[in-house]
Formats: C-alpha cells, structure tokens, sequence
C-alpha cells in the first residue's frame, strides 16, 4: 500500500477514539473536534516516526515516537487552552488515549495470570516483563510529554 | 475596636474557605490533577483578597486552610469520585479566572459554583461512539500488521464494545463499586467477542478479542498518576496509579473467566 494513504488511514482512524474517550470524559461539545484533530495529528505522527522508510533518522523506537508526539500535541493543546479559557489537559488527555499502550498491559497482565494458572514458564514470564515494561515506559512517555511545556517553559507560571 | 467589625471580617473569611473548598473538592472529584487543583484554589483564594492559601491533597480528602492578616480557617472535605468530567473542570476553572479578573465576587463565585450542573452526553450516544472506538482500534490494529481489511473484525469487535459500554454505564448508575463493574463488563465483552471466534466470523481473532477490551484501560487515571508523580504529588499519583492497575486486574478477571468459559484462548 502507498505509504501516505497508509498515513492518512492512520489519521482518520485514531481521530474515531480521541472523539469517543472524550466523550467518556464528558468533554463540553465545542471541544470535542480539538480532541479528534489533536488526537489523529499524534498518532499519525507516532506511526510516522516509527517507520522504517522514514528518512534521515531511521526509525524510532517507539517510546521515543510517544514522547515526541505527545510533547507536539500538547504544545498544540496548550495554543488552544489560552484561546478557549480551559486547562489544557481537555483537550490533550483524549488526543492521547489512541496512542496509550492497551493490549501491551493486558497482555502483560494476562500473561501474569496465565503463570498463576499453569505455574512458571520462561516464555510466560518474557511476555509479561517484555509487555509490562513497554506498556509502562509509553505510559511514562505519554505523561511526561504532556508535561514537557510546562516543566521546560511555564515553570512556575500557569498555563491558563 | 468595633465589635461589629469583627465578626463580618470572620464571616467573610469563612465564606472564603468555604467557596475554596468547594471549588477544589470539585475539580478532585472530577478527575483534575492535583498541580491543577491547588492553582485554581489558591489562585481563588487570593483573589478573593485573602493573604494565602495552603491546601493538602489526599487521593479521598482535601485539606485547606486561607490566611489573612494573621487570622487561619481551616477545613477538611472528604472526597468521593464522581467520575471523570471535563466539563465541571472548565466551568470550575473559569469561574476562578473571572474572580481574578474581579467580574465576581465571592457571592457571584458561590451561586456560579453552585450553578454548575455537570454535562453529560446520553448514554447511547457514549456507547455508540465507543463501539466505533474500539472498531478504529481494531483497523489500527491490522494496520500496524500491515494485514488486509477484515469487516468482520470490525462488526464484532463494535458489538462487543457497545454492548459492554452500555451495560457499564447502566451499572454504574446504581453505584455499583468500579470493580465489580469492570470485571463483570470485561467479561461480558470478551464473551460476545468469543462467540465470532467460535463460529468462525471473523479472519483475526486475536485482534478482535483485544480490541473490544480496549475500553477498560483507564487511560486518564495513569495519565494524571505520572503527571502528578513528575510535578511532585507523589502521595495523590500513587493513589491514582494503584486504582488504575487494580481496574486493569479486575478486567483480566473477567476476560480470564470468559476465556475459561468459551475455552477461546486466542489472546496468548
């Protein structure tokens, strides 16, 4: 498949849930096509970093994918934040919840429950460790983003 | 001194506590993290002419005290989760920023902040969008596999997720402890998603089977659990992080029982 029809499959699909989490999170109604657009433009940026075709760098792991992206989104969310009078976290924590690492932590969890079930096994405990730690250092990658603006420019001063 | 005099300047303050607790016991109930919730309060605080504000932050209660002119009022609310609300946080929050600007008083913060109703979206329409949701998550999911379009998936895994969502949003109208919830909802999913696997609907089963859980993962909660950490509220992050693992566990419990019962073990 062409590489950009690929990207921008990846686009509109992750646009889907940033606008359904965010409805979970009742997010007022204004907000919510911010929440789509943030939310497809990370993901899309995620999945283009970690491609092997990208040029230059090479591609990414994707830990570091999940920094960057999120650190751009929430740069994005915090432009919008001093437009729309809201904390940024509105608009950035449903753009981020395509990119959180679900199936690494429940099969990591799995995986655990599977030990405690047909007793130790080597390969059970790599897939445990090998997902759990996946799942949480993109977790940490996804906080710590979000966060970049404010620990590196708003030190001390309020966002909004 | 003027007796009189006294006793309003006491009032006053005590309106002021009051107000402060109010606004920060309902950015903590609506899933606000906790650098957020002390600057709006004591940014309310002080707009509202008082010297200082300190508040302590646990995962349930909130603890504050407004200073003026050497005078301390001190209290403490306890806190139940409301669920994640967006909306309350923003009403909350603009409410502080025009007591900053001095278009409210602290009578005009207290009937705003007694004002706000929280927004929610209709049930069905939550569902809905979720199904289509976790459907995305599947065709992301095949994608990064670089794997063919496959309907069935999709059909399946939106059905799952649907279902499962509506049914958790019922059940959490009568309050039923989170989970309960989750593990009874996760298995609910799991099960629905395990019938395509047995009658052979579907060409991945693996990937409908995890996506129609996707649901579950309490996002928000890690999210704000590690920004809290980073920004130095290890105490509330802690407590935040731990909830989100144990709803994670209490999925598998329900996703392990399904898989026992249909004996699909396609996720391993």
């Amino acid at each position: 498949m062409n590489p950009l029809i690929t990207l921008l499959q990846d686009f509109g699909l992750a646009a889907v849930p940033a606008v359904g989490f965010a409805m979970i999170f009742n997010v007022p109604k204004p907000a919510l096509k911010y929440c789509a657009l943030a939310g497809a433009i990370g993901h899309a940026l995620r999945f283009a970093l970690t491609k092997p075709s990208l040029p230059w760098i090479g591609p990414l792991p994707i830990e570091l994918a999940t920094l960057i992206a999120a650190g751009v989104v929430s740069v994005i969310g915090i432009y919008w934040a001093q437009k729309w009078r809201a904390h940024p976290k509105v608009f950035t924590v449903a753009a981020m919840i395509p990119m959180v690492p679900g199936v690494y932590a429940f099969t990591a969890l799995l995986a655990l429950v599977e030990i405690e079930r047909k007793g130790y096994s080597e390969a059970l405990l790599r897939t445990a460790l090998d997902n759990g730690l996946r799942a949480f250092f993109i977790i940490a990658a996804l906080a710590v983003g979000l966060a970049l603006p404010g620990l590196l420019f708003y030190r001390r001063k309020p966002v909004v | 001194m003027n007796v009189d005099k006294v006793t309003w300047v006491k009032d006053d303050q005590r309106e002021v506590t009051r107000l402060c607790a109010q606004a920060g016991l309902m950015l903590l109930q609506h899933g606000a993290e906790s650098a957020l919730v002390e600057s709006v309060v004591r940014r309310l605080g002080l707009a509202l002419g008082m010297d200082a504000v300190e508040l302590v932050l646990l995962a349930n209660g909130i603890t504050l005290t407004t200073i003026r002119g050497g005078g301390c009022h001190t209290t403490a609310r306890r806190n139940l989760d409301r669920g994640i609300n967006m909306h309350a946080v923003t009403e909350v929050q603009r409410t502080m920023l025009l007591a900053e600007e001095k278009q409210l008083d602290a009578a005009g913060v207290a009937r705003r902040l007694d004002g706000i109703k929280p927004f929610r979206y209709p049930r069905w329409l939550v569902s809905v969008m979720v199904g289509f949701s976790c459907a995305a998550f599947a065709r992301l999911g095949l994608l990064a596999q670089g794997a063919e379009a496959d309907l069935g998936t999709y059909v399946l895994t939106f059905a799952a997720s649907a279902v499962a969502m509506h049914v958790r949003q019922w059940l959490a109208s009568f309050q039923f402890n989170p989970l309960v919830n989750f593990a009874v909802t996760a298995f609910i999913a799991t099960s629905i998603a395990a019938q395509g696997v047995i009658h052979g609907w579907v060409d991945s089963p693996k990937i409908a089977m995890s996506a129609c859980v996707l649901l579950f993962v309490p996002g928000f909660p890690f999210i704000n659990a590690v920004s809290d950490m980073v920004k130095g509220y290890i105490n509330t992050g802690i407590s935040r992080g731990v909830m989100a693992v144990l709803l994670l566990l209490a999925c598998c419990a329900g996703i392990v029982l399904a898989m026992t019962v249909w004996n699909v073990w396609t996720w391993l």
